[in-house]
């Protein structure tokens, strides 16, 4: 099966109007074509600046010259080797962040409007503290939690010494996709997703995360497995656990197969893939898992309120039951039917070669080659049981000739436009609910995306006229009056005495990793320079100069060349 | 075929033109000489899997009642669905009772219903089922370009904007079209400057920024031509002031559940009306995926469905003559409830198509039956319906597009008839006042 994920959308793209890659073939040809204009080996930047945009939000100033001093690899082991401690301005900047509550009076509580310190991520708060809030009768106490974890993302994405584990908690977090915004249950809990499940296994074991996502109030509630129970199951989380979390797409043979044991593989107990029966058996296994939310098991048997993961073993299917060619003995003990399955999925080779391509796409391109996804793969199954199962595999990824030597093959997802921004400019970032508002309109909802896909990684998808217009935008709004999300001081960071292509280069130095066309250096130098040359300082009025400064600094940020990483 | 650089140049300079204010309006546009008459083609997808046999219920039938428990349309009481005329034999079919206004449109002979239809592949993952269905294909090998996107340059449409996703991103189904435009907000579809000291030399210098061949670069020179195309047409006052969308016939489009839809078809009504020269929008409405809490959501969802496509046809009331209107879903949903008060993914479905072209009034397909032999793997609804049926008899008739197998590759069924072709005299429904079914 060749599902091809490279699409483009209409955005006016040269795959446009093909033929069909299987049948109709006769303009199929250009759809081999690459994604990007291929860089010529000559053109690719510095190892640095391709760690820095792809295993980083982009460099801030003074990074290049760092990872240029302890060198490639020394950075990526520092990198795979997170120290909160070691993160002061990011910690600071947690402390210090404020974020507006304000809602009107309801039965019961009183109006509220205020500044409010990110209490649930710098107190640490644990699920008493948030089971509570979920039945605050404020909407905006219940997602308050939600909202808190979206600013501290974003302030680390900004600011964090640890990079890497940034990228990678998005990874995850769009691997693992929950709409926190979908349940009161979910958004007022949001913090323990984040921190206990998505950060703590971010870099670790794949099949702890696994199980930690499977018994998490977020996932238990998104796909419903909460409310699953004996006869019949309900499928939903049995089925992206499958074909999102584990297996995927590839490896989904339905539509070749019937019965398990056609599967190839399956009677020796190794099939290749999975089918339906394989769902329908898994979701079974899942029964019983819930949480205690005060829900009747039977008669006046009550589960408690609090918000804790519990198995009822009165809603498990207690049959036996045959998963990947595996059997499953009846009446197993408590959790074991589950747990099964996790070890199952979990060591597929199938999961192994999904979750490496997934991996490369993200940081490498959207095509990666399969002896790279083949060779990770075989990192990822050798380490099945390691604790850094996953810091292993990464590190394998990020020292292969294929990163080193690729570059521009992602467009960046509206996220990262503007933390890049954000971080190239040396902005002070004082993020709140407009900004967020702006990115969903960009077709970012961060833990806000509704199917379980998580946003989507092929660069075309982002390639939208409204997804274009708006990246535009952004970077004016970002430095307008009204969005007050960042305040910027492009003049007084720009060197005095230079000249204005100087100032030009300057800028082009901080924000890109590859040098426009001498066409768009000269737009840019003409914008700088006015009526005067282009070799000697800008003339004009200070508020002139700044006004240009400004310009061209949006304008490098609004280049196809800052679009890509 | 490769990107028509004519288009490019074209928009290239009325890109600058909008953009420093140059009256350049009605000139370098015109329409290519297809004198075809072709509906305009409004496709709206249910995301996640509406569940049809609630939509359009069997009411009577036995297996049904059995199977669905609580959560079903029943033949009277509370939950009664709304009776309709000119059914297919097999049960009794009921609208779902938060259809009203469907029922409105059917009674009017605008609606049509087309029940057990489908994907005929049996895959029950919404992914692999949204791809084949908007890839146009029965089953893998999903192409790189979408149906609509294949019909769109079959015809070779290149109008003023032919192709409109209203929302975020171009879906599937229309990826693969060069012109296709996404966006939310036409009067807002517009570059914001912070200077207006520089004002034109920054549109000047992003407009030759983006006039490479990289994906990126062509999706700039895309945008800037939309940009200037919409900017063009957008209704001003005598200071230049855009005038706020109105809807005629004193339509409002619904909030609440349906807010997302109304929106969406709102914002390709306008664009309709502004003569941009539309050939086909796409509109999503997520949250079908009904695993849990169905009683409650669904209702909701089939609420705002039918007053939202009630609000637009009467909203663009004086176009019914070349509107036609296509609801799908990737799939239908299991026959069996599950214990946790919802319905797992399933097969069979509905498919509503609206419009004047439309034989309406009347419903299509061939009923199979719910008793376990009858169902699909022993669970679901059976398809007797290939969905490529329906769109391919619209495109024919209504979009006056006969190389079907450029768009369906390798599909051979025969229309339902549920389409005038051209030159048949419609029996014409009323156009506007349409009868609002209240319970």
């Amino acid at each position: 099966m060749t599902v091809s994920r490279r699409r483009f959308p209409g955005a006016g793209v040269t795959l446009a109007s093909t033929g069909m890659t299987g049948a109709a073939t006769q303009r199929a040809s250009s759809v081999t074509r690459q994604t990007h204009t291929q860089i010529s080996p000559s053109a690719l930047p510095p190892i640095e600046l391709i760690a820095l945009n792809r295993m980083a939000y982009g460099p801030r100033p003074g990074d290049v010259a760092r990872v240029q001093q302890i060198g490639f690899t020394a950075y990526v082991d520092e990198q795979l080797n997170p120290n909160d401690a070691d993160d002061t301005l990011c910690n600071q900047k947690i402390a210090e962040a404020r974020l507006r509550i304000r809602y009107s009076a309801g039965m019961g509580y009183p109006a509220v409007d205020e500044m409010r310190p990110l209490r649930t991520i710098v107190e640490n708060w644990g699920l008493a503290q948030l089971w509570t809030l979920s039945k605050h009768p404020a909407y905006q106490e219940r997602i308050r939690p939600a909202e808190e974890v979206r600013m501290a993302t974003l302030l680390r994405a900004v600011y964090s010494k640890w990079q890497l584990r940034e990228v990678l908690v998005e990874f995850w977090h769009n691997h693992f996709n929950v709409d926190a915004y979908s349940e009161s249950r979910i958004s007022a809990t949001w913090p323990l997703y984040d921190r206990d499940v998505i950060r703590r296994h971010c870099l670790g074991n794949f099949r702890n995360m696994l199980r930690d996502v499977a018994k998490s109030i977020a996932m238990a509630f998104y796909l419903d497995n909460a409310f699953s129970r004996d006869g019949p199951a309900n499928e939903n989380y049995a089925r992206e656990l499958f074909e999102l979390h584990t297996l995927g797409q590839e490896n989904y043979l339905n539509h070749l197969y019937n019965r398990w044991r056609d599967v190839p593989g399956a009677l020796a107990g190794n099939p290749i893939g999975y089918i339906d029966q394989d769902v329908y058996e898994a979701a079974r296994a899942f029964t019983g898992w819930t949480i205690a939310h005060g829900q009747t098991v039977s008669g006046s048997n009550r589960l408690p309120d609090t918000g804790e993961f519990t198995y009822v073993d009165f809603w498990h299917d207690n049959a036996q039951k045959r998963v990947l060619a595996f059997e499953i003995d009846p009446n197993q003990p408590h959790l074991s039917d589950g747990e099964t399955v996790i070890r199952l999925v979990s060591e597929h080779p199938g999961t192994a070669r999904h979750l490496c391509r997934k991996l490369c796409r993200r940081l490498l391109a959207d095509d990666p080659p399969a002896s790279l996804v083949n060779d990770l793969a075989s990192v990822w199954l050798a380490n099945k049981d390691a604790p850094d199962q996953i810091a292993r595999t990464v590190r394998a990824l990020l020292l292969s000739d294929e990163f080193a030597n690729t570059f521009g093959r992602k467009v960046k997802r509206p996220y990262e436009v503007v933390v890049s921004f954000l971080r190239a400019t040396n902005a002070d970032v004082t993020p709140n609910s407009d900004l967020f508002w702006q990115l969903q309109e960009m077709g970012y909802r961060m833990f806000n995306w509704g199917p379980p896909t998580g946003h989507p990684e092929e660069s075309a998808a982002w390639l939208s006229t409204n997804g274009m217009l708006r990246r535009w935008n952004i970077i004016n709004y970002l430095q307008s009056a009204w969005l007050k999300a960042a305040t910027f001081d492009l003049p007084g960071q720009t060197p005095t005495g230079l000249t204005s292509r100087q100032i030009v280069e300057f800028w082009i130095t901080r924000l890109l990793a590859v040098s426009p066309s001498p066409a768009t250096i000269n737009r840019l130098v003409d914008l700088m320079r006015q009526n005067g040359s282009a070799g000697a300082p800008p003339t004009g009025s200070a508020e002139e100069i700044a006004d240009r400064i400004k310009s061209v600094v949006t304008l490098i940020a609004m280049t196809p060349e800052f679009q890509l990483r | 075929m490769t990107i028509s650089r004519r288009n490019f140049i074209v928009g290239c300079s009325a890109a600058i033109a909008a953009m420093t204010g140059g009256a350049v309006r009605g000139l370098a546009f015109t329409q290519p000489g297809d004198t075809t008459r072709r509906d305009i083609l409004v496709v709206v997808f249910l995301r996640g899997g509406c569940d049809g046999l609630n939509l359009v219920a069997p009411v009577n039938d036995p297996f049904y009642r059995g199977a669905r428990g609580e959560l079903r349309v029943e033949e009277s009481g509370q939950n009664a669905g709304l009776s309709f005329g000119n059914q297919i034999q097999g049960a009794d079919f009921r609208l779902h009772p938060r259809a009203t206004l469907l029922l409105s449109l059917y009674i009017n002979r605008s609606l049509a219903i087309v029940h057990a239809c489908g994907l005929k592949n049996g895959t029950r993952s919404h992914f692999e089922a949204m791809d084949y269905m908007e890839g146009g294909i029965p089953e893998s090998g999903v192409p790189a370009n979408g149906w609509l996107a294949r019909y769109l340059n079959g015809i070779n449409a290149s109008g003023y904007l032919p192709a409109v996703a209203a929302g975020t991103r171009v879906p599937f189904s229309m990826t693969g079209f060069n012109g296709a435009a996404a966006l939310t907000d036409p009067s807002a579809f517009n570059l914001s400057w912070n200077s207006w000291r520089y004002r034109d030399q920054l549109n000047q210098a992003l407009d030759s920024f983006y006039t490479g061949d990289s994906p990126v670069q062509q999706a700039g020179r895309t945008t800037l031509t939309t940009i200037a195309r919409i900017n063009e047409r957008l209704p001003r006052d005598a200071q230049g002031r855009v005038i706020p969308y109105k809807p005629e016939n004193g339509v409002s489009y619904p909030s609440g559940r349906g807010a997302s839809l109304g929106n969406a078809l709102r914002t390709v009504a306008s664009l309709i009306k502004m003569d941009v020269g539309l050939l086909a929008a796409t509109v999503d409405y997520g949250g079908w995926d009904t695993h849990e809490g169905q009683s409650w959501i669904f209702p909701e969802l089939v609420a705002g469905l039918s007053e939202a496509l009630y609000a637009f046809y009467n909203d663009l009331w004086r176009y019914h003559d070349r509107l036609t209107v296509v609801v799908m879903s990737e799939f239908g949903r299991r026959l069996k409830a599950n214990r946790s008060g919802g319905t797992d993914h399933g097969h069979g479905n509905v498919m509503l198509v609206l419009g004047e072209g439309i034989r309406g009034g009347k419903m299509y397909g061939v009923w199979p039956g719910l008793a376990t032999e009858q169902l699909d793997n022993g669970v679901d609804l059976a398809i007797t319906t290939d969905y490529r049926a329906v769109l391919a008899e619209i495109l024919v008739k209504r979009g006056g597009y006969q190389a079907i197998d450029q768009v369906f590759p390798g599909f051979r069924g025969s229309p339902l008839g549920l389409a005038y072709s051209p030159g048949e005299t419609i029996e014409r429904p009323n156009r506007v006042n349409l009868p609002l079914v209240t319970r």
